[in-house]
């Protein structure tokens, strides 16, 4: 049974790289921040009592249900505006949600642009790692971030070794392309 | 460059982005974290509380007291009533006796004011005369 020493050990090692995980999905720091607390939350009260060692693997999987209850809660609350902005009179018939979203990326974009240049560096892999596609991201980072070997990974994920090197695979030329493109060499 | 070595190399640029996040976002991850730890759930032996009266018998499963200030506590609330009616008993015991004293007191003051010899009491033909006197009174 994990030790409060060994949840908090566990926690604090895993924390931030969970937090961008978390913002690499969602794109928003703020929501990133709930859906981590939130897995926190659950991992202790749920789990609290299991051995140390199965703490990353349900991490893991608490961090991904609690991202996509968000985007489930999203779509949720975006029907419900739609339908209210529809009925009001004053609301712009052609407004694009999207423009919103990329006027946050511009401001990331220009807060790195005063940045030094590992900092510029670090910033566009991250952009670029957000913009793979989930299922490729999850495998990537959880191979080669949270060194996961391609068993766990796929527990994980819930599909299969197969999958999982596939996912890895076409995610890694996909950031070498992208990275290149942007005049990055690893 | 292979796949491994290009992995590792995004690694460590998003562990360098992991370890520059700002300070605000840091300190309400740690906030989150002590918020959960608070919560964990712990596993250990069941035990079975009973209620304070019901008291343990021979094969009967551990009662938890509570133990320290909480159980002593407890102990004190099944002792203070008993102690409570204890005391009520002695003080009323008291009270009725020191009525019977006043009351003795009262009829050996009476007796002793009374113009009518010590003796006409101990007569059994006074105390009739006397209640002859009273059903006439009426």
């Amino acid at each position: 049974m994990a030790t409060r020493e060994e949840l908090s050990e566990f926690l604090a090692g895993v924390e931030r790289r969970a937090f961008k995980q978390a913002v690499f999905a969602v794109r928003d720091e703020s929501h990133a921040l709930d859906i981590v607390q939130d897995a926190m939350m659950k991992i202790a009260e749920h789990y609290g009592d299991r051995p140390a060692a199965e703490l990353p693997l349900l991490f893991t999987r608490i961090l991904q249900n609690a991202t996509h209850d968000f985007f489930r809660r999203s779509k949720v609350r975006s029907t419900w505006v739609t339908l209210f902005s529809a009925l009001n009179p004053d609301a712009e018939p052609d407004a694009d949600p999207l423009e919103t979203l990329e006027a946050s990326g511009d401001t990331r974009t220009e807060s790195t642009e005063t940045s030094y240049e590992r900092e510029q560096i670090v910033a566009i892999i991250e952009e670029e790692v957000a913009k793979l596609p989930a299922r490729q991201r999850e495998a990537f980072l959880l191979r080669y971030w949270e060194d996961f070997d391609t068993a766990e990974a796929a527990a994980a994920m819930g599909c299969s070794e197969g999958s999982v090197k596939t996912h890895c695979s076409r995610a890694t030329h996909a950031l070498a392309k992208a990275l290149r493109e942007r005049g990055i060499t690893l | 460059m292979n796949q491994d070595e290009f992995g590792f190399r995004v690694r460590q640029a998003l562990n360098d982005g992991a370890e520059r996040l700002d300070y605000r976002t840091v300190l309400r991850l740690e906030q989150a974290r002590r918020q959960a730890l608070g919560r964990q759930r712990r596993a250990g032996p069941a035990t079975v509380r009973l209620p304070a009266l019901q008291l343990a018998t021979a094969g009967a499963p551990p009662i938890d007291s509570g133990g320290g200030a909480w159980g002593w506590l407890r102990g004190a609330g099944l002792v203070a009533p008993l102690l409570a009616l204890a005391v009520g008993f002695v003080a009323i015991s008291h009270w009725q006796e020191e009525l019977e004293i006043q009351r003795l007191a009262a009829l050996d003051f009476a007796v002793l004011l009374d113009e009518g010899p010590l003796e006409a009491y101990a007569d059994q033909g006074f105390g009739v005369l006397l209640q002859a006197e009273q059903r006439a009174d009426r």
